[in-house]
């Protein structure tokens, strides 16, 4: 049993960035609906216990590739709200001076290389990185995110191939939420997707993607082993997504009916699991919680504010960052 | 010192050069160990930097090519051997949409430095999926430099360049100069992007010639010099970034263009280079400015077919001829 | 109507000019503004132009002559073989009889009218052979308008006898184009229209409407491409030409084979400048004047007469200031920039009272003030035109116009008054 589980710093730590993670998607929700954010975005909420799992066994040396749904996985490796909500409304102190959005933040000082517009695009990213440290002798780990739909993808064979031939230390995540955009997985995978790893002779888990301490757990030891040269890994994380494909998926019941997001909702909340497991075990009480809850939620609407107020960036940086020096 | 070597040994001794110079650098391909691709231009590389920096990889171009997008996001500089320029097709996402674009996606956060060498040209028998000049393709995407070198002098000073540079960079080197010899120095040296090489100087129309076509645009100046023609030759050498300056002088100078490119005619690199002269040197042609590009059909693989699709020196003479004489090529 | 051609007088103290070169054969179609010959003088030697259409007869002096001015020299006639007109008033030089082609009997097909605006078309191809069978709706041939091509039947069965004009040719609507006879023609014929001269059939049609004429030779080395009345230069030589106020269309009219390149810069160069003169003989030439402006007085009036008196639109006062320079009420119109607007000018010097209309200008001012023109010699045009070129911190004022528009005193008078309103227009007020 990992060292950490029995941390309350560490626990808090990780109730507050799945609190941060589902504050800021309420936000970014509400600056999408009111028309104020450009644009195309995807809504994390529902998955925060996969993301803060992970990232919370991860360094800042450590990578990670994210997807077109990436704020979650963009919080929980570290970043900032302020420069978030600016990168959502493109602002010119946004993560990528407004050049990239919600779909193409990176936050290269957390190690995160970037989310990707294109479904399962960074799997050959995140292996490379993975193929450098392992030719530089770095001992860092990179984890790509993906979701159900990437496994679809030919890509990611081809680059978990080469990383079981090379023994790279890089950590599949493959985020089930089952729906590929507005069709259920199992319309689109057959078989099973852990036994897509496992024909590499890629060691696969599935793992209740709800439950934050489970998904840090195993991620610890898989981290740690990988460090060691015994990667690639996948898991097969079971989580679900609480809004549509998109914010504006609204009449969604062609694909899913609202008892089933009710019962997600209700009785496999991530946070609310965690919450009262920090409660009954004497980590936080409720009211300690709540005041955390407040204070992030300060913390946005502090952020939102600053990023509304922000100045875009000047016309002259249009053809700027084209080429490096 | 100079002495002659092929450009095939050219393009070698940069790529062991800059792997002694820099540790980060690394190869990785299709059969670039032991077999030192099938053109054998890698041979020996293994020998000396082992299998860890020169890397055999399964046959799977999307995927390597992502690979190298990814060591080089992280502090690597991956050199990616692609084994045909016909399977630029099957990495144009990682090429495209991830390398050309993560550093200004990033807002100069990240950046790519890996070079994708790769080849084209030809008259090499090899039909319509193995001789494809698909530098248009990839010049078309902001982000992405694009290297032609034009003999095993080029090759070498290129190739250095492009392994120092911090942004994706594409070389097509024409897969019939690889036993091509050329006086290349012992000395090291590197050829800058971006700077237009005057192979030929000449006044009375200017023939701008990428890879493959400096020869021809040579030979036909040869041509034309008999005929009391003068031509002036130039290599641009990258096409991205494009030595506009130096094209544009020597045509205000001649007042006559001709483009060749052994990439298809339509939407190619010949109609970029002509458009850009008809736009900056409008006032100063005396005569439109020629693309001379492959035939727009799949390569095909007879060679009494073959032949017929590539411009050759005697074709551009012609065209040459006509537009110094004031005749018209295409009807008023 | 037959035209007399004389020697014009193109100097004041002149009393003959040399005829240094035909620019058209005798029984050449002539039309009017087509530079007809050239005549050299103490001065200069300048080309002169055709002042009527038809066909170029009576040719009484020769190449190297000296003629008195107002001597007539030819006669522009109905047509090519107009020998029962009466001779010209002298014959110093017997005229050169260029046998022609004795034409078949036969109908005569013309270049029909295709449009409201047309004068001529362009022959794009026979559909015929000579000699060959023609029926009366076989498509005979092509002709290109401005606007379009159009496909032409024969109107007549029988043989096509005769062709009078070749791909290419610019034809005038209502020329004799082909002849169809009955019976299959024994030596059919066949010309261009540089060499035609329809002798045997006496009736061409009365309506020859004018237009500039095609180059008059076929090029060495490839066919004269159609133009469409577009002089086909390259850039560079366009430029050059601008720079050194040298005008292509002298090319054009010298017959020179399109498309012009640098190479026809020294042919160009070496065609005798025009610089006509008001005179008083027979022929009537363009008037070219030219007067300066030591400053633009205009621009500052312009913002004086916005600002004090509410008067916004500059175009309005120029238009004024021209106007009252003619010293008669006038339509004058203001271009710029290729666009124009038309104004009524009241006589008198009230600047307000300037007002649009729709009325066709009696006068045209040009504003080239923003351009990198240094000089003009476009020649005569449907009215006077006056030009505006900036020179320094002044202007340069070109007065160009037929003087059939306006005779010399008329356009001294003009030009003289223009450039003082331009220089000071607040003493047009005064």
């Amino acid at each position: 049993m990992a060292k950490a589980k029995t941390n309350t710093e560490d626990y808090l730590r990780m109730y507050r960035q799945m609190v941060r993670i589902r504050t800021f998607e309420d936000n970014a929700n509400q600056l999408y609906l009111s028309a104020k954010m450009p644009g195309l975005t995807h809504m994390y909420s529902g998955e925060e216990a996969v993301a803060v799992g992970i990232c919370e066994a991860l360094t800042d040396d450590d990578r990670i590739t994210s997807t077109h749904r990436g704020h979650g996985h963009c919080v929980a490796k570290g970043a900032e709200f302020k420069a978030m909500f600016c990168e959502l409304l493109g602002k010119a102190e946004g993560y990528c001076r407004g050049k990239g959005g919600s779909m193409h933040i990176a936050d290269q000082s957390h190690g995160n290389l970037g989310a990707n517009a294109i479904v399962g695009g960074s799997m050959g990213i995140a292996t490379g990185s993975a193929l450098r440290a392992k030719l530089q002798g770095a001992d860092d780990v990179t984890v790509c995110f993906f979701g159900d739909g990437a496994t679809a993808q030919g890509l990611m064979y081809e680059v978990m191939n080469m990383a079981a031939l090379w023994s790279l230390p890089v950590i599949y995540a493959c985020e089930n939420n089952g729906y590929s955009e507005y069709t259920k997985t199992e319309e689109i995978a057959a078989g099973s997707i852990t036994a897509r790893a496992e024909a590499f002779g890629i060691e696969a888990h599935q793992i209740d993607g709800q439950d934050v301490l489970a998904v840090n757990d195993l991620t610890r030891k898989l981290v740690a082993r990988a460090r060691r040269g015994e990667g690639p890994f996948f898991m097969e994380l079971m989580t679900y997504r609480y809004h549509g494909h998109h914010v504006g998926d609204i009449n969604r019941e062609y694909y899913r009916s609202k008892a089933e997001e009710k019962e997600w909702k209700e009785n496999r909340d991530p946070i609310i699991r965690f919450r009262a497991h920090l409660v009954s075990e004497g980590i936080a009480t409720e009211d300690e919680l709540d005041a955390m809850n407040a204070e992030v939620e300060r913390d946005a609407a502090e952020a939102v504010a600053y990023a509304e107020a922000a100045p875009y960036p000047d016309a002259s940086e249009v053809d700027q960052h084209v080429f490096a020096a | 010192m100079m002495r002659e070597i092929t450009l095939s040994q050219a393009v070698n001794e940069a790529i062991a050069e800059e792997m002694r110079r820099d540790a980060s650098v690394f190869l990785m391909g299709e059969d670039v160990a032991e077999a030192g691709t099938p053109f054998k231009v890698l041979s020996g590389l293994v020998e000396e930097f082992g299998t860890d920096r020169v890397i055999d990889t399964p046959i799977s171009e999307p995927g390597f090519v992502g690979l190298a997008v990814g060591a080089a996001m992280t502090g690597a500089r991956p050199i990616v051997d692609l084994m045909f320029g016909d399977f630029i097709y099957l990495v144009m996402d990682q090429l495209c949409n991830q390398a050309a674009k993560q550093h200004y996606m990033s807002g100069g956060k990240l950046t790519v430095p890996m070079v994708l060498r790769t080849n084209m040209g030809a008259t090499r028998r090899s039909a319509a999926q193995h001789s494809q000049s698909l530098q248009a393709l990839v010049a078309h995407i902001p982000g992405l430099k694009v290297a032609m070198p034009s003999s095993a002098y080029e090759a070498k000073g290129l190739m250095k360049t492009a392994i120092r540079d911090n942004n994706p960079v594409v070389i097509f080197e024409d897969k019939l100069m690889y036993q091509d010899r050329a006086p290349v120095p012992e000395e090291e040296y590197l050829i800058p992007f971006g700077v237009a090489n005057v192979q030929r100087k000449g006044t009375d129309i200017t023939l701008i010639g990428t890879s493959s076509m400096v020869q021809v645009a040579l030979s036909a100046a040869e041509i034309l010099a008999a005929e009391g023609i003068s031509a002036e030759v130039i290599d641009p050498r990258t096409i991205v970034p494009l030595d506009e300056a130096t094209l544009l002088n020597s045509v205000k100078k001649t007042s006559r263009a001709i483009v060749i490119d052994e990439g298809h005619q339509s939407y190619g690199v010949t109609a970029e280079i002509a458009s850009r002269l008809n736009e900056k040197a409008f006032y100063h042609l005396d005569a439109p400015v020629l693309r001379m590009g492959a035939m727009d059909v799949p390569v095909p693989f007879s060679p009494a077919l073959e032949d017929l699709t590539v411009p050759t020196p005697e074709q551009v003479a012609a065209n040459a001829r006509k537009l110094c004489a004031g005749e018209m090529i295409h009807a008023a | 109507m037959p035209h007399d051609v004389t020697m014009p007088q193109l100097g004041m103290a002149q009393d003959a000019g040399r005829l240094t070169q035909w620019l058209k054969a005798p029984g050449d179609a002539v039309t009017k503004g087509d530079a007809l010959f050239e005549v050299e003088t103490d001065k200069a030697t300048m080309e002169v132009e055709a002042q009527a259409s038809g066909f170029l007869t009576h040719v009484t002096a020769a190449e190297g002559e000296d003629v008195p001015v107002g001597h007539a020299i030819a006669r522009i006639s109905d047509s090519a073989d107009a020998a029962g007109d009466s001779p010209a008033p002298n014959d110093s030089a017997a005229p050169d009889s260029a046998p022609q082609d004795t034409l078949p009997d036969g109908h005569q097909v013309t270049m029909p009218q295709l449009g409201m605006a047309q004068d001529s078309g362009v022959l794009v191809i026979w559909h015929k052979a000579l000699g060959d069978a023609v029926a009366t709706d076989d498509i005979l041939f092509e002709v290109e308008t401005d606007k379009s091509t159009v496909e032409v039947p024969a109107g007549h069965s029988g043989y096509l006898a005769a062709t009078l004009a070749e791909p290419g040719d610019e034809v005038p609507v209502g020329a004799a184009l082909a002849i169809i006879s009955a019976q299959k023609p024994d030596a059919p014929v066949a010309r261009g229209v540089a060499a035609a001269a329809p002798a045997a059939n006496p009736a061409p049609a009365e309506t020859v409407a004018p237009k500039p004429a095609p180059p008059m030779q076929a090029t060495a080395h490839q066919a004269a491409p159609q133009t469409g009345g577009r002089i086909l230069a390259s850039p560079k030589l366009r430029r050059v030409a601008l720079e050194q106020g040298l005008d292509l269309a002298r090319l054009v009219r010298a017959g020179h084979p399109q498309p012009f390149h640098m190479r026809d810069l020294e042919v160009l160069e070496a065609l005798p400048t025009q610089t006509p003169a008001p005179q008083a003989g027979g022929t009537v030439q363009a008037l070219r004047l030219q007067a300066a402006c030591a400053q633009d007085g205009f621009s500052p009036f312009a913002t004086w007469a916005a600002d004090a008196h509410g008067l916004q639109d500059a175009d309005a006062l120029l238009a004024g200031l021209a106007g009252a320079s003619l010293g008669r009420a006038a339509t004058v119109a203001v271009e710029r920039f290729g666009a124009s607007r038309v104004y009524d000018v009241a006589a008198g010097r009230g600047l307000s009272a300037v007002t649009d209309t729709e009325n066709a200008p009696d006068l045209r001012v040009r504003d080239l003030r923003a351009t990198s023109l240094r000089a003009v010699s476009l020649g005569a045009e449907d009215v006077p035109v006056l030009s505006i070129i900036q020179q320094g911190a002044g202007l340069a004022l070109v007065l160009e116009c037929s003087a059939a528009q306006m005779d010399g005193p008329a356009a001294i008078a003009l030009i003289s008054e223009f450039a003082g309103r331009m220089e000071q227009p607040l003493r047009h007020l005064l």
